[in-house]
């Protein structure tokens, strides 16, 4: 038995040679000690010191100096940080190693970070801030990706040669020979635009010298591991140097995904070299300015289809305006690629991505991660094949979509788990689609109501063979209670709050209330972010192993202590019986019997996802272990006086596996709805000819309020679940913010007559579109 | 999350009269509510040296009926305009703008007085004060001038307040009644807590059926809030009729110079101009007892 601790001791008693027992080694806190650097509960209570960033006013510079003497001037300014203090590697990219935690030599963007400024309180930090005075020499700057695909002369980038900086492709059969077969083709260019998170909370972070033996920061992160790694990257110190705690966040969506280990990291650093407790936080301006927005997309689209109503051929090009850095850009633009088809069955596919460099804030993670747009795209396209074709677009989607045994554009065939037609058919009755469908978009008067459709699908996991996995601790206390640590962050989801306590309580029999899920820490093993859907579909497979182990031990002791064969041991709400008797002992006993009897009650629950490969020369293969699908319906009434649309009612449906938590899932699709419709209809960012955020505020940059939501109707599931995860769930978190951009379209579409083909569909657009001055 | 306000002294005054003495220095500024102003110090737009409060000053709070007009004090804080009995009654237009403002916790503490001080052509009280023909009661330290709404806002973010000058009430004249009606229509970016990309308040008087009285207040379409003589003038003596607002309305465009800016263009808001002012004509004549079909 390999995990045997009788043959584990016994193994290591034998040994002879050593490399530190018997030795003199200096005792950890020695030297600390020594300087009376040795921090007590006492120390912690020194107010910490404030940080403020100094950001870059140029679109694109080389920075000639930073004369930091006026901000030094300045009463409470105790340190200025630039680059050049970095005792680790500055350089931060998560796709490309591409970006600089500190600007060093040139400045990409207006808002890039330049300088730290740590003070004795906030005023100080925010004046002295203002009195650092950077000399830039200006470059020439790039803000549309067209033009910067095509120019050499001026690079965002020099060392990469040219502005691209990442290529994608997908390749399936023959699109020539694919179009020759077709009887209707229709080919579109899609333009979509960045979103803002607008999280409650902005980013933050505290970061405090010698907490626990460590440096500690407290962050607004969605993967402390990886904000452990940055900052010890940055500060050149060991991974186990760094402790990460997240606690609630005020929201993420991705946002915090790309900036939550950078402000960190910005704490952290000036934590260290002032030995000094460091709190950062950005203002709302500094959050939109510098953090990394939903990609902006320029999409060519060409399909076609048969008279019968099938697909033959999708050619497909997207750029993504990548802005200053890569930041997760490629991944972004991967998973736009491989999704672009939508989750239909065509035989012939080829799609280019290229991610391309301009002088704008960075495109990033955001709810959906490139597939809203490709989405958008897939779907408008769809609508437009089955008009030409003179079908209803239900039945024209439901004569292509995936099911169980086809292959997806990649190549890849899902023999199971794709439960998407179903969810489309089942939904299709309950909007009561075909009779909306015919009888809006004839309304002639000022206000003309339209219903639309769309489907979409998301992979679970990270993308290609791009290794995941899953993992956490769990032990029952000796009264009964269970403690789990997992990495996986409470970020207004609930996963670990929910879904996590639900599946331990369901594996040990016991009631939630007994459950305690530590999350959000690295002192938990690293469990992946939370994004990508994965906080319980991969985050709580370890959790879910974990307990399962323990389980088997605890039914073997019942057994024996209940004489009976372990088949007819059951866990019910904290009893344990024998199945058709009387039988039985308490929960709580049965752990005290554990401890007593020497059965090991705590366990790591560890598990690797299994997947194949993806060829990218080819642009073939493997992309996903599996899909969650979702299909939405939406209905809207178009004031044709205005422009403005109100969205009335959404009827969704989820191919999403096993729904472990239906409220929380409700309130993760009502919050989709939400940023998905404010994302089409007014969310938009202005910028200045030189890439200047204009309304980088709450004023100016408008999310919907409670009084523009419509009715979310109550969603169908269909549960196909998914063989490795736990109980079969699949993610859920992003879906219903996928489709909703081609919903809405396609029912503005519906109630016009008017296709847009850029977002956002701002009454502006769609008033100056009606009256032919756009 | 941290901002730096500018140095600046607060003064409590115990007394109008102090207050209008502290307003003398310069650079001092009242601050009621600070709904506006606060803002503005946190980003920078605004550097007062003092700031004066006035909002517990009793000689400039509270909603008074004074026979044929409603005298509003300038620190009545926006939520009391939506609940006043008294406004809705004889001008239910001021309400029922109001209550389009921004959220119920801001209306609980932002003025009318600062609304219309803060003088920005996108002020959502102007347009019902415009069409109410209301009057701005100006107090300073002995002296007392009294002008129509629409002469007190002088240019963007500029009012004819002088130095040490003060709003100190807002008259309403008692104007609804028999074939009266009055609507505020607004467009912003969404449906609540928005600022306006334009609105428009109208008031029309009709006898048997003919109009004989038609005011027309936009704001965010002009550097003020403006009227609209040139539909004014379409409507009155005109059949009350839904043809004639419909033309009517786009005289409004002779009334307007609309810029473009972060929230809509100049070409949005002339679209919107003419649609709002036909919506709202259209409302107030239903309100006024007419029946119009469109």
């Amino acid at each position: 038995m390999p995990e045997d601790p009788y043959s584990l001791i016994e193994r290591w008693m034998k040994a002879r040679s050593f490399l530190v027992i018997g030795k003199s080694v200096t005792r950890a806190d020695a030297i600390e000690k020594i300087l009376g650097r040795a921090k007590y509960v006492e120390d912690f209570l020194d107010g910490a010191l404030f940080a403020k960033m100094v950001l870059s006013t140029e679109p694109h510079a080389r920075i000639l100096g930073i004369d930091d003497s006026a901000a030094l001037r300045i009463k409470g300014v105790r340190r200025v940080i630039t680059a050049r203090d970095v005792p680790g590697i500055n350089e931060v990219g998560y796709a490309l190693p591409d970006q600089p935690l500190l600007a060093d030599k040139k400045v990409r963007y207006i808002g890039d970070t330049v300088a730290l400024v740590v003070a004795d309180d906030f005023e100080a930090a925010l004046r002295g801030a203002e009195e650092v005075d950077v000399k830039y020499e200006p470059l020439p700057h790039i803000l549309d990706p067209l033009e910067a695909m095509e120019r050499t002369d001026v690079l965002i980038h020099e060392e990469n040669g040219s502005n691209i900086a990442f290529r994608t492709k997908v390749r399936k059969g023959d699109v020539e020979e694919g179009f020759s077969k077709a009887d209707v083709v229709v080919e579109n260019e899609y333009r979509t635009h960045r979103q803002d998170h607008i999280y409650l909370e902005t980013e933050a972070a505290l970061a405090v010298p010698g907490l626990d033996g460590r440096l500690t920061v407290i962050t607004a992160a969605q993967h402390p591991h990886l904000a452990q790694k940055i900052v010890a990257k940055v500060l050149g110190v060991n991974w186990s140097d760094i402790k990460i705690i997240v606690p609630y966040l005020g929201g993420g969506f991705g946002g915090k995904d790309d900036e939550g280990p950078l402000v960190a990291a910005k704490a952290a650093l000036a934590a260290y070299l002032t030995g000094k407790p460091v709190f950062l936080e950005y203002t709302r301006e500094e959050s939109i300015l510098v953090h990394p927005k939903r990609e902006s997309t320029i999409i060519k689209y060409k399909s076609g289809a048969t008279n019968d109503g099938k697909l033959v051929a999708a050619e497909i090009t997207i750029i993504h305006d990548t802005g200053a850095y890569a930041n997760r850009g490629p991944f972004i633009l991967w998973r736009a690629t491989v999704h672009a088809t939508g989750p239909y069955k065509v035989p012939n596919v080829k799609v280019d991505g290229y991610a391309v460099y301009t002088n704008k804030v960075p495109q990033g993670s955001y709810r959906g991660f490139g597939n809203p747009s490709a989405q958008f795209a897939a779907e408008s396209q769809m609508d437009l094949l089955a008009e030409k074709l003179g079908m209803d677009p239900v039945e024209f989607r439901l004569k292509n979509l995936l099911r169980p045994g086809d292959d997806t554009a990649t190549g890849q065939v899902l023999e199971d788990s794709v439960g998407i037609a179903e969810a489309l058919e089942k939904l299709a009755k309950v909007a009561d689609w075909k009779r909306k469908r015919e009888t809006y978009g004839k309304d002639t008067g000022r206000f003309r109501r339209g219903i639309g459709v769309a489907v979409a699908w998301h992979g679970i996991s990270t993308s290609r063979g791009v290794p995941d996995w899953s993992n956490a601790y769990l032990k029952v206390e000796r009264d009964g209670s269970v403690t789990v640590h997992t990495g996986i962050v409470e970020i207004g989801q609930g996963s670990p709050n929910s879904s996590h306590r639900q599946i331990v309580a369901e594996v040990l029999g016991i009631p939630p209330e007994k459950v305690k899920v530590v999350y959000g820490t690295t002192d938990a093993p690293d469990t992946g972010a939370t994004h990508a859907s994965r906080g319980t579909t991969v985050g709580a497979i370890g959790p879910f192993i974990a307990a399962a182990k323990v389980r088997e031990r605890l039914e073997r002791l019942a057994s024996e202590l209940l004489h009976a064969p372990v088949e007819q041991i059951e866990f019910v709400n904290g009893i344990i019986k024998v199945r058709g008797t009387d039988k039985q002992i308490t929960w709580e006993k049965l752990i005290d019997e554990a401890y007593k009897r020497g059965v090991e009650v705590s366990a790591t629950g560890y598990f690797f996802l299994p997947k194949g490969k993806f060829d990218d020369e080819k642009g073939r293969g493997f992309a996903y272990p599996a899909y969650s699908f979702i299909a939405m319906i939406a209905e809207v009434e178009v004031d044709t006086w205005t422009g403005v649309t109100r969205v009335t009612r959404v009827w969704p449906a989820l191919a999403a596996g096993k729904i472990i938590n239906p409220q929380q899932v409700e309130g993760q699709i009502e919050g989709a709805v939400a940023q998905g419709m404010g994302y089409v209809l007014m969310e938009q960012f202005v910028f200045d000819e030189r890439g200047r955020i204009l309304n980088p505020n709450l004023t100016d940059y408008v999310i919907p309020t409670a009084l523009d939501m419509p009715q979310v109707m109550k969603p169908v599931y269909v549960e196909d679940l998914f063989k490795y995860s736990p109980f079969g769930a699949k993610g859920v978190g992003e879906m219903a913010l996928i489709p909703a951009p081609a919903a809405i379209a396609n029912a503005v579409a519906h109630a016009l007559g008017i296709r847009f083909t850029q977002l956002p569909l701002t009454p502006e657009r769609i008033l100056l579109t009606l009256r032919g001055e756009k | 999350m941290y901002y730096l306000l500018p140095d600046f002294r607060f003064v409590k005054p115990e007394t109008l009269r102090e207050a209008f003495r502290e307003l003398e220095t310069e650079g001092a500024a009242p601050i009621a509510g600070g709904t506006d102003l606060v803002i503005d110090m946190k980003v920078g737009r605004r550097k007062p040296d003092k700031l004066v409060y006035i909002a517990h000053l009793p000689e400039l709070n509270g909603i008074r009926d004074a026979g044929d007009s409603i005298v509003i004090g300038a620190v009545t804080k926006l939520q009391s305009i939506v609940d006043s009995e008294l406004l809705r009654k004889h001008a239910p237009v001021l309400p029922e703008a109001v209550n389009e403002m921004a959220s119920w916790q801001i209306r609980n503490i932002a003025t009318i007085g600062g609304n219309l001080g803060n003088a920005s052509p996108a002020a959502d009280t102007a347009p019902p004060l415009y069409v109410l023909n209301a009057k701005v009661v100006i107090k300073g330290l002995g002296t007392e001038r009294v002008m129509p709404v629409r002469e007190f806002f002088v240019g963007p973010k500029k009012n004819a307040l002088r130095k040490g000058e003060l709003i100190q009430a807002i008259i309403v004249p008692k104007v609804a009644g028999e074939g009266v009606g009055m609507s505020y229509v607004k467009i912003g970016r969404r449906q609540a807590f928005t600022l306006s990309i334009v609105s428009v308040a109208t008031l029309v008087k009709v006898e048997g059926n003919e109009i004989v009285d038609a005011r027309v207040a936009l704001n965010a379409v002009a550097p003020t809030p403006v009227r609209a003589p040139h539909v004014e003038e379409a409507l009155k003596g005109s059949k009350a009729t839904a043809e004639v607002v419909m033309k009517a309305a786009e005289e409004v465009l002779k009334d307007i110079s609309p810029i473009s800016d972060v929230r809509a263009s100049k070409e949005y808001r002339r679209l919107l101009s003419v649609a709002l002012t036909r919506e709202s004509l259209l409302t107030s004549l239903r309100r006024a007892g007419v029946k119009v079909e469109v």
